[in-house]
């Protein structure tokens, strides 16, 4: 039972973890992603680097929706211009894959900073209805832009090279996919830590207000834009050596909605609520899968299970605004706060 | 100039406008639920697309005449929208807008997913119930369906433009728009108006369901005709019934001669630049409200 | 010490949890990544009855060389990622030497997968002109003609059927609407076809009257409709005939199934389209196959269900083959086997001997809706490609 921690300086008041215990579990976490890989059969590491691609992509929304408070229905396609630009850098430069993924972050994040000069005039639903305007103008140029994109066959990604070791298996592209995710989960933890991160969410709370205390707007705005693009484009980048194959139709509006509903589901403005929204989102339909297999009439009711899955999605996102509007995160804390304080009641 | 094709200009100009008269329709059903509940509704073209269905289940499976078919497939959608106003809408009152557009987001999910379920995902047709022969304005020829639409598209805007002025519930409605406090303190039955709103607005977007449904084919993917009824009701406002009529016709216009003349992979790109340019001239649409926002 | 022996327990575990599920002796694994779900589910369903009739066919014969086939599927709803994740969890429990594909998508993106297993041959229900080709796609191939091959099989038709006519194309802004329209081009300018117009729909678009405008004006004498299933051929075609436009209308292998053509009502009197298969009820020659097809399933069988079933008799006749040169199962050996096919009887359900040289089997005929028998009968003779 934890009855309290005191902290003595402020370095330790701005910890992202405040006791020995939080870092021992963090500890067996990270042990367990390392020999998960050696365990686990192709399907399961296949899912994994999805989720962990998911995860990453919305940490960004987390970062301009969740914290910003800036409504976006866009992150699907600046995937779609993260993995692009990874498929033309290797079929064209045959750069290092490091490198690409930062070229792919880097021409998400243009993009996005076009896309983010609207939300100075407009905010709120405008803006999420102006990023619904700019995914499909992205749309279009991935279609018809064939001299460069592709048109729309798309273009086929060689798999991603590291000192010659071609990363063709899932067990490879789990030791790029993972670490990389790590990675930008610890920067956008440690980005709320900083001055950066508390003008986003004097954003979300009052803009005007903000803007009275001295934050620049516009150019914090913009920044929450280019930097939650750049997650995406990341994001794209891997999803593109993950899949190998980008195409227009990777990346539909249907994406970016999924996303949305992840960190809504997971709960909007806190990096816990980013990763359990992306897994639990992933893993439902999979979830779904097994619990209709095991259903007596089993291959009729699999028929169903698309429309099912819909309706799932669909319910997930209404019950979770209605009952929980904070997410799973929420009901974490609960859990935790319960056992702060066992054996007392709370 | 001399032989540029003026007959031609002529023809997909009304086919544009008759077009634009649905999408008007299908933004009528928007403006109504936004001006009573301040809901941005993202699931009106799935709204749309039970109204279509119900007339299916009605007048094919069903076998009722089409008369019948239609009344019940609008009475059918006006409790659909009752029941999603109570139990999805009500609660939410006071949170923020964004949470309430995600709801609808979440709504139309579930629409589709029960379409699917119960009809199937392949395309349906619907019984063909409007003259066939195409319509003559002088030489132009017009679509029957497009024509028809359009008549109908006018007259239900009228009807519902002159309900707002004369009707005690109109007048009801537009009270609880402008100021929730003032109308209760009025002794208008808000949570009422809610629910009648949302039922009309499901009526009427069973109308425009129907006439889309008979145009194309009906499929759980129809509700993406929703997305250009949200261009349309940006551009005449959010909240301005005359508004959804000219955006609609604008909206219709712009996609025809793009079209025509750029090629059809180019209607949704000319209609979504529009979308942007509205946003950054004047945001709040041509005839919408501008509203100021407050510490 | 106790972590160590903890943490050997939890691999040992994890490692018998993951190990490939033992295979009963000597089978042939097929396995499929099918949309029975979806907007293709009309196809996945029909194309997975297919598959599953011609295996029991086989099995009850005693098997492909003494062995049995087992057949293991998942539904994908037409979804690429679903469908790549479907591929992984089969192929990891199970020894798979062929394989169906859903979706143009899905056979590119795991075309390198093929390539670097070398272990499985695959088929689909993507007849995309990209994949007919024996260099990039050398583990992959179709059962029927890819759309060029199609379009050039109508535009021969028409080059016989009226000499220099005015031809026009509709076809949808998707990568299965576009595939074919260069060879549309080139092949109307060989043939001495005039291109009366080139008309392209947004998909999901609600009215065509705008394109109808245009295609009245180009006034051809035939319209080729591509990348749909359904509408918005049917409004197309209704608006034009009541403007009074002579021509006719024709449609590719997904939108000729019977009674995807018997929806269009009135309207779809007389629509042609080509058909690499005889249909179901196809009674004009002698088709012992259809034959045992129609005595075990005794109500309509769609086109779907034939491309299933071709591919199955295409899957089962290169293994036979493999096995009979004392060759292992792989996916050179089968494919090379695949291209040893030469007039091949298909049992009827191609009119003419079949000879599969690269991807494709390049075969097709021209039929006709006659409305009032609701049926679709035969307007040419079997069409050959090279």
């Amino acid at each position: 039972m934890r009855i309290g921690s005191a902290k003595e300086t402020y370095a330790q008041d701005g910890a992202l973890f405040d006791s020995r215990t939080q870092w021992a579990l963090l500890g067996v976490l990270g042990l367990a992603l390392l020999v998960f890989p050696f365990v686990a059969s192709q399907y399961w590491l296949y899912l994994a680097c999805l989720v962990a691609i998911n995860v990453a992509s919305a940490t960004g929304l987390n970062i301009l929706t969740g914290y910003t408070g800036q409504v976006s229905l866009g992150q699907a396609a600046f995937m779609g211009v993260g993995a692009y630009a990874v498929a033309i850098l290797e079929k064209q430069l045959g750069t290092p894959v490091l490198l690409n993924l930062l070229g792919a972050g880097g021409a998400a994040m243009l993009v996005g900073l076009v896309v983010g000069i609207p939300s100075l005039r407009v905010k709120g639903l405008y803006l999420a209805i102006a990023t619904i305007a700019a995914s499909f103008i992205l749309h279009f140029v991935f279609a018809n832009w064939t001299r460069v994109t592709g048109g729309t066959a798309g273009l086929n990604v060689p798999p991603a090279k590291i000192f010659g070791l071609a990363l063709d298996t899932e067990f490879r592209l789990y030791w790029l996919v993972v670490p990389i995710t790590v990675l930008m989960l610890a920067g956008a933890a440690n980005l709320f830590r900083t001055r950066i991160g508390r003008a986003f969410v004097a954003i979300r709370d009052r803009d005007i207000s903000a803007e009275v205390l001295g934050i620049p707007l516009l150019r914090y705005k913009l920044l929450s834009f280019g930097l939650s693009s750049f997650y995406a484009g990341v994001a794209g980048g891997l999803w593109a050596y993950f899949f190998r194959s980008v195409t227009p139709e990777s990346f539909p509006l249907l994406m970016s909605i999924f996303f949305l509903a992840a960190i809504i589901v997971g709960g909007m403005g806190s990096i816990l609520g980013g990763i359990l929204g992306a897994v639990f989102m992933t893993l439902i339909p999979e979830v779904l899968k097994l619990v209709v297999g095991w259903l007596p009439n089993a291959n009729e009711a699999m028929v169903l299970l698309a429309p099912v899955r819909t309706i799932v999605f669909g319910v997930l996102i209404v019950g979770f605004l209605i009952f929980e509007p904070h997410g799973l995160a929420e009901i974490w804390r609960r859990i935790r706060r319960f056992f702060h304080l066992w054996p007392f009641r709370s | 100039m001399m032989d540029f094709d003026w007959l031609m200009l002529f023809e997909i100009s009304l086919a544009g406008l008759g077009s634009g008269g649905l999408y008007a329709l299908a933004g009528l059903a928007f403006v109504l639920i936004y001006k009573a509940t301040k809901v941005v509704n993202l699931a009106i073209g799935e709204m749309l697309m039970m109204g279509a269905y119900f007339f299916f289940a009605a007048a094919s499976t069903m076998g009722w005449p089409i008369w019948l078919g239609i009344v019940a497939a609008v009475i059918g959608s006006g409790i659909l929208g009752a029941v999603i106003e109570r139990l999805l809408i009500r609660p939410m009152l006071g949170e923020a807008p964004i949470s309430v557009f995600m709801i609808t987001v979440g709504l139309s999910s579930i629409l589709v997913g029960l379409v699917e379920l119960i009809w199937g995902a392949d395309q349906l047709r619907l019984p063909d119930f409007m003259p066939s022969d195409p319509v003559l304005l002088g030489e132009a020829m017009v679509s029957p369906k497009i024509f028809y639409g359009f008549l109908a598209a006018a007259v239900l805007i009228a009807g519902v433009l002159l309900v707002f002025r004369f009707w005690r519930g109109g007048v009801a409605l537009r009270a609880t728009a402008c100021d929730q406090a003032a109308a209760y303190s009025m002794g208008i039955d808000v949570p009422r108006v809610f629910s009648m709103t949302w039922m009309v607005a499901a009526m009427v977007a069973a109308i425009a369901g129907i006439i889309v449904g008979s145009i194309s084919s009906l499929s759980p993917t129809m509700g993406v005709f929703g997305l250009s009824v949200l261009v349309v009701v940006i551009v005449g406002g959010l909240d301005s019934v005359p508004g959804a009529l000219i955006g609609g016709l604008l909206v219709g216009l712009v996609e025809s001669w793009t079209g025509t003349y750029l090629g059809g992979e180019f209607k949704l790109l000319a209609t979504f630049s529009l979308l942007v340019l509205i946003l950054m001239v004047r945001p709040y649409g041509l005839f919408g409200t501008h509203e100021i926002e407050r510490l | 010490m106790k972590l160590s022996k903890w943490l050997t327990a939890l691999l040992a575990a994890a490692g018998i949890a993951s190990a490939p599920v033992a295979q009963a002796q000597e089978e042939v694994v097929i396995g499929g990544s099918i949309p029975m779900t979806g907007v293709f589910a009309f196809a996945g369903i029909g194309i997975n009855a297919g598959m599953q009739d011609y295996f029991k066919i086989v099995n009850d014969a005693g098997g492909i060389k003494g062995r049995k086939i087992k057949y293991v599927f998942e539904d994908t709803a037409y979804k690429p990622d679903v469908s790549v994740a479907a591929f992984k969890k089969l192929t990891g429990g199970n020894k798979i030497n062929l394989y169906y594909g859903d979706s143009t998508a899905f056979s590119r993106t795991i075309n390198p997968e093929l390539d670097r297993l070398g272990t499985i041959m695959m088929a689909g229900a993507s007849f995309a002109t990209e994949i007919n080709d024996p260099k990039k796609f050398p583990a992959q191939f179709m059962a029927g003609p890819d759309y060029s091959e199609q379009i050039g099989i109508l535009l021969r038709h028409i080059a016989k059927e009226k000499p220099k006519a005015k031809v026009a194309i509709v076809y949808s802004d998707s990568e299965f609407g576009r595939d074919p329209v260069n060879e549309f081009r080139e092949m109307s300018k060989k043939l001495g076809l005039t291109v009366a117009a080139e008309i392209q729909t947004a998909p999901g678009s609600v009215d065509v009257s705008t394109e109808v405008i245009k295609l009245r004006r180009a006034d051809p004498d035939y319209t080729i409709f591509h990348g749909y299933v359904l509408a918005p051929i049917p409004e197309f075609v209704t608006q034009m005939k009541k403007a009074g436009s002579k021509s006719h209308f024709m449609g590719t292998f997904w939108t000729m199934d019977s009674s995807t053509v018997m929806k269009m009502g009135e309207a779809g009197d007389g629509f042609m389209g080509v058909m690499p298969y005889r249909y179901y009820y196809d009674t004009s020659a002698k088709a012992p196959m259809l034959d045992k097809i129609r005595q075990m399933r005794p109500e309509y069988q769609s086109t779907a269900y034939l491309q299933g079933f071709l591919t199955a008799m295409l899957f089962t006749e290169s293994a036979k083959r493999t096995l009979e040169a004392g060759k292992p199962l792989d996916a050179k050996n089968l494919k090379a086997a695949l291209n040893s096919i030469k007039n091949f009887d298909t049992g009827g359900l191609i009119g003419v001997p079949i000879t599969i040289k690269g991807n494709s089997v390049p075969v097709g005929r021209i039929y006709r809706a006659d409305m009032k028998a609701q049926k679709m009968v035969p307007a040419s003779d079997w069409i050959a490609v090279e």
